[in-house]
């Protein structure tokens, strides 16, 4: 793998997507690694009545979403040694069970300051397999040495 | 009120003790109109957290991320990172396990809130063995498109006080007290 640098990135570099197929099994098990068991996402029969998204199923947590558009950062970044210093998200459109999350990013920004704290930002968004969007994203990338 | 049989996935100590019903405590909730935002104190969260290993493999494993970095301790040793490298949203899983059921911050297991979208900058990456605690205070509150949002500022530092992150976490939120406990009941709480 070549050695990404922060001059060999360019402004419109496409990063390697990202992509899971999500169900109930999968909201219980995220429910279990972050500690958030809130219903919306693991009872499916409290949903069916309570509908906080006016639907009648589970959805899957957003943090689950985040965590796939920022898996696209990270597997382009960590091998590399780059670290990621911010994150923000918005979400479009509740993911239903059954669903196929595809997530992208490219490189929109690249902010040249000094060696040492140069940083690109990546445009991240989220798709079901519709080619709904679900979520967008922005990541910082900063190139440390 | 849960219905769902998580043992079956623990894998973690804290997963163990951790208690997964989010309705028990809901009467200790915060709520959207109760919060007193002329007092910004900051708080401790309720817990501190301190890192194994298997807590954030259990957090990569649990967003299906795969990255070997991530999730086998003897491949990141030999990395320039020098051991396991934590998936940044894994900072969700340490503050929900900090903030608790009896102080500031628990609207963020309201049963009914809905997640917008949430900002976060990380300083430097959580290592194995850093014990983590939390201070907290509110951010911000507004109602938009007839939505009740909520903001708290969440600092997360180390066991010398040095700032890890900082996350602006964000729900919209059953407004009331009486809201929140339709949702209790299995009723729609919301009138957007």
């Amino acid at each position: 793998m070549p050695k990404l640098t922060f001059a060999s990135v360019q402004v419109g570099e496409e990063l390697p997507p990202f992509t899971r197929t999500v169900n109930q099994e999968i909201f219980w098990k995220y429910a279990v690694a972050s500690f958030d068991y809130n219903p919306v996402h693991n009872d499916p029969e409290w949903v069916k009545t309570a509908q906080p998204f006016k639907v009648p199923y589970t959805v899957a947590h957003g943090m689950m979403t985040m965590s796939f558009m920022t898996s696209v950062v990270t597997n382009w970044a960590y091998p590399h040694g780059l670290k990621i210093t911010r994150i923000t998200s918005k979400f479009t459109r509740p993911v239903a069970p059954g669903w196929t999350v595809k997530c992208s990013g490219v490189v929109s920004e690249k902010h040249v300051i000094c060696k040492g704290k140069n940083y690109v930002v990546i445009d991240l968004k989220a798709e079901n397999q519709n080619g709904e969007l679900l979520a967008v994203e922005q990541v910082e990338v900063l190139f440390p040495g | 009120m849960s219905r769902v049989n998580f043992e079956r996935f623990f894998k973690t100590e804290k997963q163990r003790e951790f208690n997964t019903d989010f309705f028990t405590a809901a009467e200790n909730y915060e709520v959207w109109d109760e919060i007193d935002f002329c007092n910004l104190e900051e708080v401790d969260g309720e817990r501190t957290f301190e890192i194994k290993a298997e807590d954030m493999k259990a957090y990569a494993q649990g967003c299906l991320d795969d990255n070997p970095l991530m999730i086998d301790e003897e491949y990141a040793k030999k990395s320039p990172y020098g051991g396991l490298v934590p998936h940044p949203l894994f900072v969700t899983q340490i503050i929900f396990f900090c903030v608790g059921v009896k102080g500031r911050g628990n609207w963020i297991r309201t049963p009914g809130a809905r997640n917008p979208g949430q900002e976060m900058e990380l300083y430097e990456n959580f290592r194995v063995g850093e014990i983590i605690h939390i201070k907290l205070r509110p951010y911000d509150r507004y109602i938009k498109r007839g939505k009740y949002y909520l903001k708290y500022k969440i600092d997360l530092f180390n066991q010398d006080n040095i700032k890890k992150a900082t996350c602006i976490s964000t729900l919209i939120l059953p407004p009331t007290r009486e809201d929140m406990r339709k949702f209790l009941k299995g009723q729609r709480g919301l009138t957007d």
